[in-house]
């Protein structure tokens, strides 16, 4: 196992494009997370906003990136061919599985987490000139507070899982475009999907369905009653699917030819 | 890995309707190269991929030093293997493509480079492996079969590809290799590739093997004993030895086959018939006309031959 993850670190580290897209994360989640803390603004006490996840929601564009990352690192194997050398260096698929698994959670828990520090910084800087003070109920975002913290960690955590999702569905497809369509799908179209319909009971069956709104309660630190779902559970949505993901992947590489 | 062979017995696979295994069995032994040989489309590549766990056998089994290839805890120390040498990476390094595979067995980093010197890329070991040429790729693949120093290769088709110089350089490093008691099967779908460099053919078709023979005794036997004599007068030449009893054919301007009586008997024959003799020698089968020998008889290799 150690082998098999040394060389699956060294094949995604030796990959230019593996570089930029981490960039990419940070980029992304800290320059969105930057956009929303620049523009909203609070002029009164209880204006509502949550403000770490205000801060945070760079995440929901990260993640897409994360995805990417993690597809590309599979499907590209199978489209240059070089999965048959993979195989052929470590013939057991269950562990090929595993350590590009832990690889890309390391990965993209290390880009996540100074993403997710970043925006948090920066929200930090730029929220009270927007009138979050203390005096409107909103003391300088830090970590020291336990939502905040719960908040922070869990978008790393949230991103880890949405890699491992891209990384099982990649798996299970091969193909990067079809891979793409189906993550993309049920990341982003499902996350939709609730405010599509009219009918409450299945705005909220289809709300705790999607991995994105389930997941990010995550980052509620406000009104948590008003979500459908505890934050931990709401993560737990999302963790069932890239379960699913990632054991589909399993079989289909076991059952399949190379 | 005492034994170092290839076992190959019974395997049948299907893709959908069409059989691409039926019944394939063969041993690679130890010292020696073994030249696997086909039309394109019997098999071969599917038998090696079998043999390297990535494909799977409907039936039969396929061993490498005795043990299913999976059951291998560090694979590339005890088989290298070259299937498609266009299977790299294009933005990863020559030197980066074998630095991810020596880690995947716990090699380290001067067996790369000794691999990339011993093929002769080192001067680009460090340039993007998409912009190689096909034969510099071929080389990339054999370094990578050469990096764990295994017992046993198996090289799909290694020299396609490669410049008259890379076929040299490539044949000879196969009887190296063999000479160093490692067991070696390449495969080829033109005989002529393999002349000078197989000990042993085995010659596939429609999925099974048709023959396996040692290829000394192979080229013995496609020359029947014949003798070439290179002569100014080839028609009396041929008068003289008929009337001996022997067959000759005129095969050229100044050069006749012989069937029949030995070289010394013909030239004692042609002497003595004052006939001007410039060379006798023993006739030297080319590895195709043995091929030819082996397979003119398998009606249903031809036939698959017709239906590729």
């Amino acid at each position: 196992m150690r082998y098999a993850l040394h060389a699956e670190y060294t094949k995604l580290r030796t990959l230019p494009s593996t570089g930029w897209l981490l960039l990419a994360v940070v980029a992304l989640t800290v320059g969105v997370g930057a956009a929303a803390a620049a523009t909203v603004s609070c002029h009164a006490t209880g204006c509502g906003y949550d403000a770490p996840k205000l801060a945070l929601s760079g995440v929901l564009a990260g993640q897409a990136v994360v995805a990417l990352l993690a597809i590309t690192a599979v499907t590209g194997e199978h489209s240059t061919g070089t999965a048959a050398v993979t195989l052929a260096a470590v013939p057991r698929r269950g562990r090929v599985l595993v350590a590009k698994a832990i690889v890309l959670a390391g990965l993209t828990g290390a880009a996540g987490t100074v993403g997710v520090l970043c925006s948090v910084l920066v929200a930090r800087l730029l929220l009270p000139g927007n009138g979050f003070t203390a005096a409107n109920g909103y003391p300088p975002l830090s970590l020291a507070d336990g939502a905040t913290l719960r908040a922070a960690a869990g978008s790393v955590l949230y991103l880890i899982l949405i890699a491992l999702f891209g990384l099982g569905v990649g798996t299970a497809a091969r193909d990067a475009a079809a891979s793409v369509g189906v993550t993309g799908g049920v990341v982003y179209v499902l996350q939709i999907a609730p405010f599509l319909v009219t009918d409450p009971d299945w705005q909220q069956a289809l709300w705790r369905l999607s991995p994105t709104n389930a997941g990010l309660t995550i980052q509620a630190t406000r009104n948590l009653s008003a979500y459908p779902l505890g934050p931990w559970a709401g993560l737990g949505v999302l963790a069932a699917w890239t379960t699913v993901a990632l054991a589909i992947g399993a079989v289909l590489s076991h059952r399949r030819d190379l | 890995m005492d034994n170092a062979t290839i076992e190959v017995s019974g395997l049948r696979k299907r893709f959908g309707p069409t059989v691409a295994l039926d019944g394939m069995s063969f041993t690679v032994q130890p010292g020696r190269v073994t030249g696997f040989v086909g039309p394109n489309g019997a098999g071969k590549s599917t038998t090696m991929r079998v043999v390297l766990g990535l494909d799977t056998a409907d039936a039969g089994t396929a061993l490498v030093g005795g043990r299913p290839y999976r059951q291998l805890r560090t694979p590339l120390r005890q088989v290298g293997a070259l299937l498609d040498a266009n299977a790299v990476q294009p933005s990863r390094s020559a030197r980066n493509h074998l630095l991810w595979l020596a880690h995947s067995q716990g090699i380290g980093r001067a067996r790369v480079d000794t691999v990339l010197g011993q093929v002769g890329l080192a001067a680009v070991a460090r340039r993007r492996a998409g912009g190689f040429s096909l034969g510099m790729r071929q080389r990339l693949g054999i370094a990578a079969a050469l990096l764990g120093d295994p017992p046993i290769l198996l090289l799909d088709e290694p020299v396609n590809g490669l410049d008259p110089e890379g076929v040299i350089w490539i044949r000879g490093l196969l009887r190296s290799l063999a000479a160093e008691g490692r067991a070696v099967l390449v495969s080829s779908h033109l005989m002529s590739e393999l002349q000078d460099t197989a000990d042993q053919l085995v010659v596939v078709g429609r999925g099974r093997v048709i023959a396996d023979a040692n290829v000394t005794e192979l080229l013995a036997a496609a020359a029947r004993g014949r003798v070439v004599v290179r002569t100014r007068a080839p028609e009396t030449a041929r008068t003289e030895l008929l009337r001996a009893g022997a067959t000759a054919t005129v095969t050229g301007p100044d050069t006749l086959d012989v069937a029949g009586p030995s070289a010394e008997r013909v030239v004692a024959l042609l002497t003595a018939g004052r006939v001007p003799v410039a060379e006798v020698s023993a006739y030297q089968a080319s590895l195709e006309e043995a091929y030819l020998t082996l397979t003119r008889d398998a009606v249903e290799f031809q036939a698959g031959q017709v239906a590729r």
